[in-house]
C-alpha cells in the first residue's frame, strides 16, 4: 500500500479553483479583451468587405465562445451577448451609429445568440462542477488509504508489542510469586529477559513516535540541515548501548556533508537498518556501514554477511503485515514494522530505500537528496 | 557524615521510587516532591546540592519552576525530558538548567549526570588539565597532545575545545557556545559552528562518525568526554 505513495515522483497536481476574487477578475478581462477584439475585427473586416453581416455576427459568436468557456457563471456570458447585439446594431448595421432594433430578423439574431451563450455557458458550468467533484473524490480516497495504512501498522504494531510484554508480565509474575524458591541464576535470567524485553518495547514506541512526526496526508516533515557525520555518530551511539558488542565497520566521505533531513527520524532508519543486519543476520562477523557522497544525493549503505534475505522477504520488503512464516528464534522481533516505517520516513524526505543480497549477504541502501537536488525539483 | 542532598521533583511514583533507591544505595539524601509547589518551597527548606526536576509536572510548567529556582539560585539542576522534545530541553538548558537526562534512562546515566553536574558546580581553576583516553589540554600552557603528539588548531578551534573541555560531560547548546565564542550578535544559523566542529573532529577523531571525544546530540548541542583528571565528589 506504500507503493502507491512512494513510487510518484512529484505530488499529485489537483485540480484546485483559484479564489473567487482571481476569477472575476479574470473575467472581467477575458470579456473585455473579447468584445475589444471582435468589434476590431469586425471594424477592419467591414472595410474590406463591406455589406457581409454574417460574418461580422460571425467574429461577435467566437468572442462569445470563448467568453462563455473561460468566464465565471452565466452573468458575463448574457452581458456580452447584450453588448454584442447592441454594438452589431450600432456599429455594423444600417442605419449605422444609430440603434434601430426594427429590422427584420433581429430578435432571431438576438435570441440565436443568446442561445449560444447560454448552452456554453452550462456546458462550462458543468465542467468546473466535474473537475470539483473529481478532485474531491480523489483527495477522499487518498485519505481513505491513508486510514487504512494507519490501521494496519497499528493492528501490526499492536501485535509486535503484545509479545515482549508477554516476556516481561510472565517473567515479573514468576519472580513475584516463586522468588525464594529460585536460584540467584535464575533471577538473573528472570531479570535480564525484562530488561531486553523492555528495551524492545522501547524501540518499537520510538519507532512509532516516528510515524506521528510524519504530518498526515502529504507525508510531510521538518527538515534542517544537518551535517551527516553527527546524524551517523548519535545514531551509533544510541545503537552501541542496546548492542555493546555489535561490530559496525563505518566509512564516510572526507568532505563536510550537510543535508535536509528530520535528524530524529534519520537516526531511526539507520538505527532500524543495522539493528536488523545485527539480529536478522544470524552471523557475528562485522556490519559495513557506509555513506557515499554522490552528485545530487548521499547514500547510506547497510551491508552484513550473513544469510542474506529470503526471497519471501525481498517480495515485500516493505510491506506492513505481511509475516514471514519461517520461525526463527528471533522471530518475533519482526522486521516487518521497522522497514515499512523506514520506507516511510525516507518517501517523506524525497529519497529512495531498497534492499537486495549480495554475494555475501543482505545489503539495505537509503539515499537522501541534497538540498541543492530539492531545490532545484520544486 | 556530610551526604550530599538531592532533591528530585517528580510526579510519577515508579520512577520516583526507583531513583530515590539508587540515591539511597550511593549514599546520598533524597527528598522527593510531587509538584512544582511543593519542590520550589523544599529547595528553600531542603537546600538541596542538586535538584533533578521532572518538566512534565502536574501543577506547573517545569520550565517555570526552572525560571523561579534560578532567580534566586545556581544549585545544579538536571532536567528529566522525554525523547523528542528538543526545543524543551534547549529551552531548560538556556533557561539555567546544567545538564538533561531523557526519560527512559537507567541508573548509570543517572548518576553520570549526577556526579557531572556537582563536579562542576565547585569552581574550577583555569589551572587544569583535562585528560581523557588519548587526549591532553593543558589550559595554562595552551598546549593540545593526542598520543603524546601536539596537534594544532585554529584560534576558534582551540577555544571551542578548551571551552567544552572546561564544561566536560556537560552537554553545552549551540546557543550557548555561540554566544561564548562568537559573541551575542551572530544571527540563528550555526553552520559556522557545525563546520567548526567537523573540523576538530577530523584533527581529533580517527573516525569522524564514531567519535570519542566531542558528542553532539542532534537537535541541542555537543558535549565532550569526562575529563578523567576531575575531582572526586
Amino acid at each position: 500500500m506504500f507503493r502507491s505513495f512512494s513510487d510518484k515522483k512529484s505530488p499529485r497536481k489537483s485540480f484546485r479553483l483559484k479564489p473567487p476574487f482571481t476569477r472575476h477578475a479574470i473575467s472581467i478581462l477575458i470579456c473585455a479583451a473579447c468584445m475589444l477584439c471582435a468589434t476590431l475585427a469586425s471594424f477592419l473586416y467591414q472595410h474590406i468587405v463591406p455589406d457581409n453581416h454574417a460574418n461580422v455576427a460571425l467574429f461577435y459568436i467566437l468572442a462569445l465562445v470563448i467568453i462563455a468557456r473561460w468566464t465565471v457563471g452565466y452573468g458575463y456570458g448574457i452581458a456580452c451577448t447584450l453588448f454584442s447585439v447592441i454594438a452589431i446594431n450600432y456599429l455594423f448595421t444600417y442605419p449605422y451609429y444609430k440603434l434601430n432594433f426594427t429590422l427584420t430578423g433581429y430578435p432571431i439574431t438576438f435570441l440565436l445568440m443568446s442561445g449560444i451563450t447560454l448552452i456554453l455557458c452550462t456546458m462550462t458550468s458543468h465542467m468546473t462542477i466535474q473537475s470539483e467533484m473529481i478532485a474531491e473524490r480523489e483527495k477522499r480516497l487518498a485519505e481513505a488509504e491513508m486510514e487504512k495504512m494507519r490501521a494496519n501498522l497499528l493492528r501490526a504494531i499492536s501485535h509486535d508489542l503484545r509479545t515482549p510484554l508477554t516476556g516481561i508480565i510472565g517473567n515479573s509474575s514468576l519472580f513475584l510469586e516463586s522468588q525464594n524458591d529460585l536460584s540467584s541464576t535464575e533471577q538473573r535470567t528472570i531479570m535480564t529477559n525484562i530488561y531486553e524485553d523492555s528495551n524492545w518495547l522501547l524501540n518499537m514506541v520510538e519507532n512509532l513516535l516516528s510515524v506521528t512526526r510524519i504530518q498526515g496526508d502529504s507525508l510531510s516533515i521538518n527538515t534542517t540541515e544537518e551535517p551527516v557525520e553527527e546524524v551517523v555518530g548519535e545514531a551509533l551511539e544510541k545503537l552501541k548501548k542496546r548492542y555493546p558488542d555489535a561490530a559496525i565497520r563505518v566509512r564516510i566521505p572526507e568532505e563536510f556533508l550537510m543535508i535536509p533531513m528530520d535528524a530524529v527520524l534519520i537516526e531511526q532508519v539507520t538505527i532500524n537498518l543495522l539493528e536488523n543486519a545485527i539480529v536478522h543476520s544470524g552471523s557475528i562477523l562485522p556490519i559495513d556501514f557506509i555513506v557515499e557522497d554522490h552528485p545530487e544525493h548521499v547514500s547510506f549503505i547497510v551491508r552484513d554477511y550473513g544469510k542474506g534475505l529470503s526471497e519471501e522477504k525481498l517480495q515485500n520488503l516493505f510491506e506492513t503485515g505481511t509475516y514471514n512464516n519461517s520461525r526463527s528464534s528471533d522471530s518475533r522481533k519482526g522486521m516487518g514494522i521497522g522497514l515499512s516505517i523506514c520506507k516511510t520516513i525516507i518517501t517523506a524526505h524525497h529519497g529512495t530505500l531498497s534492499g537486495r543480497n549480495h554475494a555475501d549477504g543482505a545489503e539495505f541502501c537509503f539515499t537522501l537528496p541534497k538540498a541543492e537536488a530539492l531545490a532545484s525539483e520544486k | 557524615m556530610n551526604k550530599i542532598k538531592v532533591l528530585l521533583i517528580e510526579d510519577d511514583r515508579s520512577i520516583s521510587n526507583f531513583i530515590t533507591a539508587t540515591m539511597d544505595r550511593e549514599g546520598y539524601k533524597i527528598m522527593h516532591a510531587l509538584n512544582g509547589r511543593e519542590g520550589l518551597s523544599l529547595s528553600t527548606s531542603f537546600c538541596p546540592n542538586v535538584i533533578l526536576l521532572d518538566l512534565g509536572l502536574p501543577d506547573m510548567d517545569g520550565l517555570d519552576v526552572l525560571q523561579k529556582l534560578r532567580s534566586w539560585s545556581d544549585v545544579p539542576v538536571i532536567i528529566i525530558s522525554a525523547r523528542t522534545k528538543e526545543q524543551e530541553k534547549v529551552s531548560a538548558l538556556d533557561l539555567g538548567a546544567d545538564d538533561y537526562i531523557t526519560k527512559p534512562f537507567g541508573t548509570g546515566e543517572l548518576m553520570a549526570r549526577i556526579r557531572t553536574s556537582l563536579r562542576h558546580s565547585h569552581a574550577q581553576a583555569p589551572g587544569h588539565v583535562y585528560k581523557a583516553l588519548d587526549l591532553e589540554i593543558d589550559f595554562e600552557k595552551r598546549l593540545i597532545r593526542l598520543r603524546g603528539e601536539e596537534i594544532h588548531l585554529t584560534q576558534i578551534e582551540y577555544q571551542l575545545l578548551t571551552l567544552l573541555a572546561e564544561n566536560s560531560g556537560r552537554v553545552l547548546t549551540y546557543s550557548y557556545i555561540m554566544n561564548a565564542i562568537w559573541g551575542p550578535y551572530m544571527d540563528n544559523n550555526n553552520q559556522i559552528l557545525r563546520v567548526n566542529m567537523a573540523n576538530i573532529r577530523r584533527k581529533l577523531e580517527q573516525n569522524p562518525a564514531q567519535p570519542q571525544y566531542v558528542f553532539t546530540e542532534i537537535g541541542v548541542g555537543y558535549r565532550m568526554r569526562e575529563n578523567e583528571n576531575g575531582g572526586t565528589v
